[in-house]
């Protein structure tokens, strides 16, 4: 009947009486559940404070077999008779089984005897536990009338026809053991059968020496079979009403090419029937090509780190590891070009002698950059894959100037190696081989009122700069070759005013001393000369092409020209001076020292900005 | 219940196990096996070499083991079997197969209990009636079990049909059922298909079994087996110099050791009426399948024994010793390479005026060979991966170790596996345990062709039913 509890649970109501109830059945069993543990277990225990162990820990028990059950007496077997309702024929086998319980023990030998002696076939039991077993064929059927109509054919006899069914049917559609027992003998059949005079015909065919021997292969019976049951299928069920599976068993039925089928047989066979060099060769190279990937993978993740540590994008890396560097068609081509100067660089080196190119993938050229490990590798690759093959020739496309313009794409006989700035490069044209020089050019361009940077050091930027740092040198090499003149002149001008006083030899001989003592009493001056002849030993060489170049001066004029001129002029005031003084002297040595002269006003220059520093 | 573990048996609805006391019979030319099914060996195995005596009150057979090797005047050693592997006597046959069944399986019937005298005063007619064709029944020694016997894969359909008149007419066996030892070995390795290299004593044959059937195009055999390495053992014994004196057991009353090669000193039984010359080649072959077992040795491979220095490695691994029943005795050393180099390597074959030259096509690789390339070539790497060596002569040392180096030098491109028992009893009677695995199973009761079915439609049904 029904509870308190119950009409609670109807009503919605909350286990009032019964909750706490509950609650005290709980606790002290909780209570009792963990047990106490004793020794160092408790204290490992301890460690885990409140919490329950991270892993349920059970202490192993020694366990022996469980103890065989006693299950009273042992059980009765007997040997039961009993039909198989797989088969159609009442055979009757015996098996041992369990005898049930139900029937007294005593009575067995009686049962027995019985079933000796009567007829057993009502009593004895079927056994239907292996009915499952008994698996039937499905196989196409067909009438006279759809024979005649769909299934003729001048190849296949209606006997040999339904011959393969039975055989299909007989085997379970296994073709290697139907093809290997098919064994139909036309003539024995009609022979038996006392047919027709075209059976005669046949037979005599096949009775002849020279008789067509019909022998069938495997896909000569896929090939008739599978049409039989697509045309028999098409037949039964119209296209358009096929399901999915039916239409699609019903195309692969009615798709079976036994020229495919025979010449795959024929590939699986010869690659059964390799020689023993040619496995070889195929696991030389499978192992040649694992090799090559785990290379390739290697080297990915040795970039891959690089480009994450340059904090480049990312490559493709959805491509297969070693080939991500050849995914356009541009790099592609980037690729053949390369290849193909490195066979040009190699031409090239072994002819000529000349040194490797940029793109020329000697040993010690390839071996730092990833660049060129990748062209290495790629190299192994093309080697193995196709070595017969001629490297193409890839086409050398021309564009006219304008393109060329357009695209800023610049033709170059040789590349210096590496990448430079542009900016580098106009840094580069700014140095001369001397500071002073340097100097020079650093104030001509100052004066020209071009930046120490230019911004964007374009190559048209940088050609033009260098025909003005070209044009810059020239002048000053005119400048130079222009005050010594002068000054020359002017030595010789003094010379021709106190030519009277004395020979210029003893003249030489006496005043030499003076001007170098002269020279001494400004030891600034003259520590800067000397500086001057020991840092630039090949100064005077300077002077020699600039002297050629003398006539060169008016072209040399630049706008700057004049000013600088009197600029020059005007600082020289000092020197000129002393050169009159030292230029007394004659030959090399006057020679010499002029140009020692020349440089003081460079120093001066310098001077000045170290002044002005 | 105990825990399922790998010693205890599967649960009987998992394997489909039903026995019905089944009794398989697979004759062999060396032994016939006979037993229960669902046991795992067979229960009676005895020689199929039988004695035959001419005495004056008719012939005499004698069967088993203890018969055959006692020496008995007029005492003729035959063999049931003729030379091409197919049943030849079928008269003694069946006696012989008879004895290897009621000798140790099913026993001498209890006498019927109308007249064991037991019963004497009930006079009830009804029995009276029954026990008319009990009386019947009771000459037939199979009556109670089914009867499972193997075949050879070349058995012709003539010798199938006489398997199964003489199972039901003279046995009375309730049902039968012929497979070929092929697919019964195959299953015994618990393998549906692959290719079966059995190597027995009279012939070698080479089986491809498809899905538990037999591919007959490919069936190939030969005779280079035990009985060839018998021979070939004889002539290297009479090749020898001094020849080596092959000396029966039967012969020796008492032997002396002596030092290895000098001749025997032994004392020689003598016998007024001396037995057969068939009764001492027998003997004699008992001896030789001794030195088979403990001296002959395959070249293991890599290449022929007789290629390159093959032949010196061999002369410098240790020999074995053999004694003969006399005391003779001797360190074999590379002669022992040499008696079964034949199955593999015909050019090797020791020949003489009455052992000519074996065919090449007949050597172990040949017959695989030869055997693959009768299959479709979609099979063939499926069975190559599952090659089961079985037979007696297959115990010989080294014997897989050389054919797997043949066979993988033939078809080097594919997974080539050998699957060989370990053990003896199953190398030897594969495929009884074969027979006795498909004969215990419930599946295999809508198999049978029970006797109805045979009174039905006579012997013609084996070919019907049995294929």
């Amino acid at each position: 009947m029904a509870s308190g509890r119950d009409v609670r649970d109807m009503l919605g109501l909350p286990m009032g009486g019964d909750a706490p109830k509950a609650a005290i059945q709980k606790r002290p069993k909780l209570a009792g559940g963990s047990r106490k543990i004793q020794g160092v277990a408790r204290e490992v225990a301890a460690l885990y404070g409140e919490r329950p162990p991270p892993v349920a820990v059970y202490e192993e028990k020694k366990s022996y077999r469980a103890k065989r059950q006693n299950t009273g007496p042992a059980k009765k077997w007997e040997q039961q008779a009993f039909r198989i309702a797989a088969r159609r024929d009442d055979l009757v086998l015996r098996h041992w089984r369990r005898k049930h319980a139900t029937a007294p023990p005593v009575q067995a030998p009686d049962d027995t005897k019985m079933e000796d002696g009567e007829n057993t076939d009502v009593q004895v039991p079927l056994c239907a536990e292996y009915e499952k077993y008994d698996v039937q064929v499905d196989l196409p059927t067909f009438t006279d009338d759809e024979y005649d109509v769909l299934l003729r054919s001048e190849d296949w006899s209606r006997e040999e026809t339904e011959y393969l069914l039975q055989m299909v049917n007989d085997f379970a559609y296994r073709w290697a053991v139907i093809w290997d027992r098919y064994d139909f003998l036309p003539f024995h059949k009609l022979y038996d059968g006392g047919e027709s005079a075209k059976g005669d015909a046949d037979q005599a065919l096949a009775a002849m020496p020279f008789a067509p021997s019909k022998k069938r292969t495997v896909e000569d019976l896929k090939a008739r079979f599978y049409d039989i049951s697509a045309k028999l299928m098409k037949h039964r069920i119209p296209e358009v009403h096929m399901d999915a599976e039916q239409y699609s068993l019903y195309e692969m039925l009615s798709k079976f090419d036994p020229v495919m089928e025979r010449n795959r047989k024929m590939l699986a066979t010869a690659l059964m029937n390799r020689s023993m060099d040619e496995v070889k060769e195929e696991e030389f190279l499978l192992t040649e090509l694992q090799r090559i990937n785990m290379a390739a993978v290697r080297l990915d993740a040795e970039r891959e780190e690089l480009r994450s540590r340059l904090d480049a994008p990312t490559a493709n890396s959805s491509v297969s590891a070693g080939l991500q560097a050849f995914t356009s068609s541009q790099s592609l081509q980037a690729l053949f070009q390369q290849l193909f100067q490195q066979d040009r660089s190699k031409k090239r080196a072994s002819g000529g002698g000349t040194g490797p190119g940029r793109l020329s993938l000697s040993a010690n050229d390839m071996v730092h950059t990833p660049g060129s490990a990748q062209a290495q590798l790629s190299a192994a690759n093309r080697r193995q894959s196709m070595a017969s093959q001629p490297v193409a020739q890839t086409p050398v496309k021309h564009l006219s100037p304008r393109e060329e313009h357009r695209y800023n794409v610049s033709t170059h006989e040789r590349l210096t190696s590496g990448v430079t700035f542009g900016s580098d490069k106009l840094l580069k044209m700014r140095q001369a081989k001397s500071n002073v020089q340097t100097q020079k050019i650093a104030t001509a361009l100052a004066t020209l009122g071009i930046a120490d940077v230019i911004a964007i050091p374009t190559s048209r930027v940088g050609d033009v700069f260098e025909t003005l740092v070209t044009k810059l040198g020239k002048l000053l090499d005119v400048r130079k070759v222009r005050e010594k003149e002068e000054g020359e002149c002017r030595v010789l001008q003094n010379m021709k005013e106190g030519g009277g006083s004395g020979t210029p030899r003893g003249d030489n001989m006496s005043e030499t001393p003076k001007p170098k003592s002269e020279i001494q009493d400004t030891p600034g001056i003259d520590a800067d000369g000397e500086d001057d002849d020991d840092n630039n030993p090949n100064f005077g060489d300077d002077d020699a092409p600039g002297e050629e170049e003398e006539e060169d001066d008016a072209d040399g004029d630049d706008d700057g020209d004049g000013m600088e001129d009197v600029d020059a002029e005007g600082e020289d005031e000092s020197s000129v001076q002393q050169s009159r003084a030292t230029s007394q002297g004659v030959g090399g040595q006057s020679h010499k020292r002029s140009a020692s002269v020349f440089s003081q006003d460079d120093e001066s220059e310098i001077s000045t900005k170290r002044a002005r520093k | 219940m105990n825990i399922p573990n790998s010693s205890t048996a599967p649960a009987a609805g998992e394997y489909a196990g039903d026995e019905v006391s089944a009794i398989v019979l697979d004759p062999g030319y060396s032994s016939t096996r006979a037993g229960f099914a669902g046991e795992d060996v067979p229960k009676s195995v005895c020689p199929s070499f039988y004695g035959q005596r001419d005495t004056d009150s008719g012939l005499h057979y004698a069967f088993g083991e203890n018969a055959i090797h006692n020496p008995q005047d007029r005492l003729d050693i035959k063999n049931y079997w003729g030379s091409d592997g197919i049943v030849e006597d079928w008269d003694v046959a069946t006696k012989l197969w008879e004895y290897a069944i009621t000798d140790r399986l099913t026993g001498a019937k209890a006498t019927d209990p109308t007249k064991n005298g037991l019963n004497d005063g009930n006079t009830n007619g009804d029995s009276m009636d029954v026990d008319i064709e009990a009386l019947e029944n009771n000459e037939k020694p199979l009556e109670e079990s089914p009867l499972l016997i193997t075949e050879p894969g070349w058995n012709s359909a003539k010798a199938r049909e006489k398997y199964i008149e003489i199972a039901m007419e003279d046995w009375g066996a309730p049902a039968f059922f012929l497979q070929k030892t092929g697919v019964l070995a195959a299953f015994a390795s618990g393998k549906a298909s692959g290719i079966i290299i059995d190597v027995g004593a009279s012939h070698t044959s080479v089986t491809p079994v498809l899905d538990g059937m037999v591919l007959r195009k490919g069936v190939q055999k030969s005779p280079l087996a035990g009985n060839f390495i018998s021979n070939q053992i004889r002539q290297i014994f009479k090749q020898s110099s001094p020849e080596i004196p092959l000396t029966p057991h039967y012969l020796v009353k008492s032997k002396t050791q002596v030092d290895a090669g000098s001749p025997a000193q032994a004392a020689y039984k003598t016998f007024a009426n001396p037995p057969t010359d068939s009764f001492r080649f027998n003997e004699e072959e008992r001896v030789l399948t001794e030195f088979k077992e403990s001296v002959v040795e395959v070249w293991p491979g890599p290449g022929r024994f007789s290629n390159g220095n093959n032949e010196e490695i061999a002369r410098n691994t240790p020999g074995r010793p053999f004694e003969m029943p006399d005391g003779w005795n001797q360190v074999f050393s590379s002669e022992r390479f040499r008696a079964a180099e034949g199955l593999f390597d015909a050019s090797a074959a020791l020949t003489s005026d009455t052992s000519p030259r074996p065919k090449d096509e007949h050597t172990i690789p040949r017959l695989v060979q030869a055997a693959v390339q009768q299959v479709d070539a979609d099979q063939r790497p499926m069975l190559l991966a599952n090659i089961v060596v079985t037979g007696g002569s297959t115990l010989l040392y080294k014997f897989n170790e050389r054919l797997n180096y043949e066979i993988n030098a033939i078809y080097p491109s594919t997974r080539n596996k050998l699957i060989a028992p370990g053990s003896v009893v199953e190398r030897k009677y594969a495929s009884w345990i074969g027979g006795s695995i498909l004969a215990s199973l419930g599946s295999f009761h809508q198999l049978w062709i029970s006797r109805k079915e045979y009174e039905e439609h006579g012997a013609g049904i084996v070919e019907k039913r049995c294929r």
